[in-house]
């Protein structure tokens, strides 16, 4: 599947998904006008890639700075996405970046990652000048 | 010429506005149609404001979410509306009041629009149940809504008054006044 690359703007984050290398990255602010319209294509293109790996490492990163309730939903259920994939024998990794004084970032990322079964998960802390 | 080009009045009325609107703390008052480029213009100047005043993190976000949350349900929700059709294309215009401010020390957000009486119950038993949860209940709702399969009457994910109550630290209050046979009245203050 070719890449899907997006650049970010002021109201929806940067997307970047390599399929080939299994590298997916989402990062910035999320709350879009329409949150279908924003990620329903290229979600269901990802759970699609997905659906066909059972083996290899992939790694999803998180780089948030705020995203709203509606983006939220569409989280939880890309979380369901990726532990999925691990549970079908790929060794998934998931990473949750965010800044040293935003402990809400923090709280939220260890949430969603309550839920994971199979893939791992790792915060990491980005350190504010 | 006709009329009068200098009217005291012009002044007067809107310093009148603007006083009342000051003494009660409030710095950015909206009260219109409400469309997705007005929810970003004064979301972004509500976060600088606070940035220049050195709010901590939590609290500039903690507004600025709120304040996203509660106007994106007014332009889902109001049943005050007007629209034009555009192509192929609807323009949707909610009414809605929004003012966000400060009073001894601590930021508010309060919103308002009409809704419809035969809501009304629903929506204040919604409410009530997020009110009475304390900060393990309100997470665990919040998963468990974000989970769950999203109601046909919402655009979005029905779960913005549990982000509003996880981010306002001195909670929220609300309250309805009955308009006429159609109408209600529904107003939110969320406390930072």
């Amino acid at each position: 599947m070719d890449p899907i690359k997006i650049e970010a703007s002021e109201r929806s984050p940067e997307i970047d998904f390599d399929f080939a290398a299994n590298r997916y990255v989402v990062r910035g602010e999320s709350y879009p006008e329409d949150v279908s319209a924003f990620y329903g294509d290229v979600l269901d293109k990802l759970e699609e890639h997905l659906d066909g790996v059972s083996d290899g490492d992939v790694e999803f990163t998180f780089e948030l700075i705020y995203f709203n309730s509606s983006t939220a939903k569409v989280l939880m259920s890309l979380f369901e996405t990726l532990d999925e994939c691990a549970e079908n024998g790929a060794t998934v990794k998931v990473i949750w970046k965010y800044d040293e004084d935003d402990d809400n970032m923090l709280e939220l990322g260890e949430e969603f990652a309550e839920d994971l079964e199979h893939a791992s998960f790792e915060l990491k802390e980005i350190p504010v000048e | 010429m006709t009329g009068q080009t200098v009217n005291g009045m012009v002044a007067s009325e809107l310093s009148s506005l603007r006083s009342t609107m000051q003494d009660k703390g409030v710095m950015f008052c909206f009260s219109g149609f409400m469309t997705e480029s007005i929810l970003t213009g004064i979301a972004s100047a509500v976060r600088q404001k606070l940035e220049v005043e050195d709010a901590d993190r939590k609290t500039v976000m903690g507004l600025f979410s709120i304040f996203v949350e509660l106007v994106q349900n007014v332009i889902r929700y109001s049943a005050e509306k007007d629209g034009v059709e555009e192509g192929d294309k609807l323009i949707d215009l909610r009414y809605g009041v929004i003012t966000v401010g400060r009073r001894d020390d601590s930021y508010f957000v309060s919103c308002g629009n009409m809704i419809s009486n035969k809501d009304v119950d629903r929506l204040s038993t919604g409410l009530q149940k997020i009110l009475e949860l304390d900060r393990d209940g309100l997470k665990a709702l919040y998963k468990e809504v974000l989970k769950g399969p999203t109601p046909e009457t919402s655009k979005g994910a029905g779960v913005g008054f549990i982000e509003i109550a996880r981010r306002a630290p001195n909670g929220f209050e609300y309250g309805f006044e009955k308009v006429d046979d159609e109408r209600t009245f529904f107003a939110v203050r969320a406390h930072l």
